[in-house]
């Protein structure tokens, strides 16, 4: 498979407006990227990166996250049964599926499958004010990857996985302001 | 700068359905409603009285956060391709005497609802909150005391030559910003980029709890910024004009009262929304989800969205709220078309969706684990 496109979040541009989350959600009405305040007050979308070795893929027993033609990882929920361990979402370094009430009670991006299939991009990317979403293909990335954009991702990353023993005693629920 | 599409669900403009629409206000929630309007073929006209469209997005938040360009382009491309007729300067009704709220002398044409109604066969209000609230304390009436908006506004305004806006004179003065919101900090950056002679910021709670983060809090400290937390203004110091602020200090061992002198006082501490006619248009029984129809308000083709109706809140609530009205308005002029509209109003449907949003949190909010 050649050129697989991935979203790529340059959190240095982001200013935690939520736009990618509510849009996300007038489109799919789950959204699956989700605005997080950490208790120490860092804010940030967590997004599923469509890694090229998914970790969600490997673990999940019923092979029911599969890359589409378009290199997007896709929950099949006619495969998935919801099942309680929820391997898939431990599994995701990025933590970028999420539990829901509904259906199978997991959600993550398809990169907007159905407006793929028509030639359309991603709504998040589209709408977002700042422009920190882009929609590009996986190579593209590194190219994007500025200083900012490398110390802002750090800062996130290093929030979603404290070294251990550096890190503040973690707080048992994300709180939106 | 690529364009912020807010026509992102359609690629090709459709052909003209034949009903106009009338959206007030452009800001992320009429804009977003102006993009699903157009996709949808309604001749969009949007009302704005600033002198661009974008609201906020362009002028309460600097271009290093936004950049005015991705929107400008983005309501180009509205208006070149999909038709929507901007009309800047332009203020509807008035349900509070002009130049009470933030921006209201950049307008220079006031129209009344009455003539809207008449001439769209539907119209949206998505006016936004553009009322400062104030702190309610002796001395906010001195000169030296401003708010967040009056302070941000001329900065980015004075480019679009409105005449007499200048930016801000704060050179060699000393400042002090209330609040810990985004505006709150743009205002400290811009007062220390205006030459400053000192900012000090106040806030009530702690860094962790400021509604702008705690990384904008460092970035600010790193840039010479004083940052007081626990911190509650009680009085504007000061005879013929601001000299000083006065506030309690919440300390372990207690409440202390402070003072620190400032030439300028700024009270970045939100604002609140100013819809036009919120009586008339039964605004309360919105907010609660009491309607006959998504988002419709007392009078049959007027809808509001946004900021208006909710309070304030984030670009992206803005934006939802204007998606989801824009849909509502798009379904009922389609049935009325049809002289249908009554067959659906008030059904289970809309009160359903009415209570899943209704211009709060969502109670179905996507969840982490473990975070």
């Amino acid at each position: 498979m050649d050129k697989q496109k991935t979203l790529c979040i340059d959190y240095s541009k982001c200013i935690g407006c939520e736009t990618c989350e509510y849009v996300c959600r007038f489109v799919h009405d789950v959204p699956r990227i989700h605005m997080i305040r950490a208790a120490s007050g860092l804010m940030a979308p967590l997004y599923c990166r469509h890694c090229e070795q998914a970790n969600c893929a490997k673990v999940c027993k019923r092979g029911a996250i599969r890359r589409d033609v378009d290199g997007a990882m896709v929950l099949l929920p006619m495969l998935c049964r919801g099942c309680e361990s929820r391997q898939c979402m431990l599994a995701c370094p990025y933590m970028a599926i999420f539990e829901t009430d509904k259906g199978v009670m997991i959600v993550k991006c398809d990169l907007c499958a159905a407006r793929r299939q028509v030639g359309q991009e991603p709504a998040c990317a589209a709408m977002c004010p700042c422009g920190a979403i882009h929609y590009v293909e996986r190579e593209a990335v590194a190219g994007l990857a500025d200083e900012a954009f490398c110390e802002a991702e750090q800062r996130v990353l290093d929030c979603l996985r404290p070294v251990k023993g550096t890190a503040a005693p973690a707080p048992k629920e994300p709180e939106k302001p | 700068m690529e364009a912020m599409n807010f026509n992102f669900l359609c690629d090709e403009p459709p052909p003209p359905s034949g009903a106009s629409v009338g959206i007030v206000g452009a800001g992320p929630s009429g804009l977003a409603a102006a993009g699903y309007l157009s996709c949808l073929g309604h001749a969009v006209e949007v009302y704005d009285k600033m002198p661009k469209p974008g609201g906020l997005m362009l002028f309460g938040i600097p271009g290093h956060r936004i950049p005015s360009a991705r929107i400008e382009a983005g309501t180009l491309r509205m208006a070149r391709r999909y038709g929507v007729v901007f009309h800047t300067h332009t203020k509807i009704c008035c349900s509070a005497p002009l130049f009470e709220e933030e921006g209201d002398h950049f307008c220079t044409d006031v129209k009344g609802l009455g003539d809207m109604v008449k001439k769209h066969d539907a119209i949206m209000i998505a006016t936004g909150s553009w009322r400062s609230r104030r702190l309610e304390v002796p001395g906010e009436e001195l000169p030296g005391v401003c708010s967040g908006l009056e302070f941000l506004f001329p900065i980015r305004a004075a480019r679009y030559c409105a005449p007499g806006v200048k930016a801000p004179d704060v050179a060699g003065k000393r400042v002090v910003v209330v609040g810990a919101g985004h505006s709150a900090v743009d205002v400290a950056h811009g007062a220390a980029a205006l030459g400053a002679a000192g900012v000090d910021m106040l806030y009530r709670r702690t860094r962790a709890e400021a509604p702008c983060g705690s990384l904008e809090i460092e970035r600010l400290e790193a840039s010479g910024v004083r940052w007081h937390e626990g911190c509650a203004p009680t009085r504007v110091l000061g005879g013929d004009r601001a000299a000083g602020i006065e506030f309690r200090r919440r300390t372990p061992r207690g409440e202390e009262i402070e003072t620190l002198p400032a030439d300028v006082v700024v009270t970045a501490i939100g604002e609140v929304a100013t819809p036009p006619f919120a009586k008339e248009l039964g605004l309360e029984s919105v907010r609660k989800g009491e309607v006959r129809w998504l988002n419709m308000t007392a009078i049959e083709n007027v809808f509001v969205a946004g900021d208006a109706l909710t309070g304030p809140s984030k670009i992206g609530k803005a934006v939802y709220s204007g998606l989801r009205a824009a849909r509502s308005l798009g379904n009922w002029l389609e049935l009325k078309a049809q002289n249908r509209q009554t067959e659906f109003s008030g059904d289970e449907f809309i009160s359903r969706e009415a209570d899943r949003f209704p211009g709060g949190q969502f109670k179905d909010a996507p969840r982490v684990r473990g975070l």
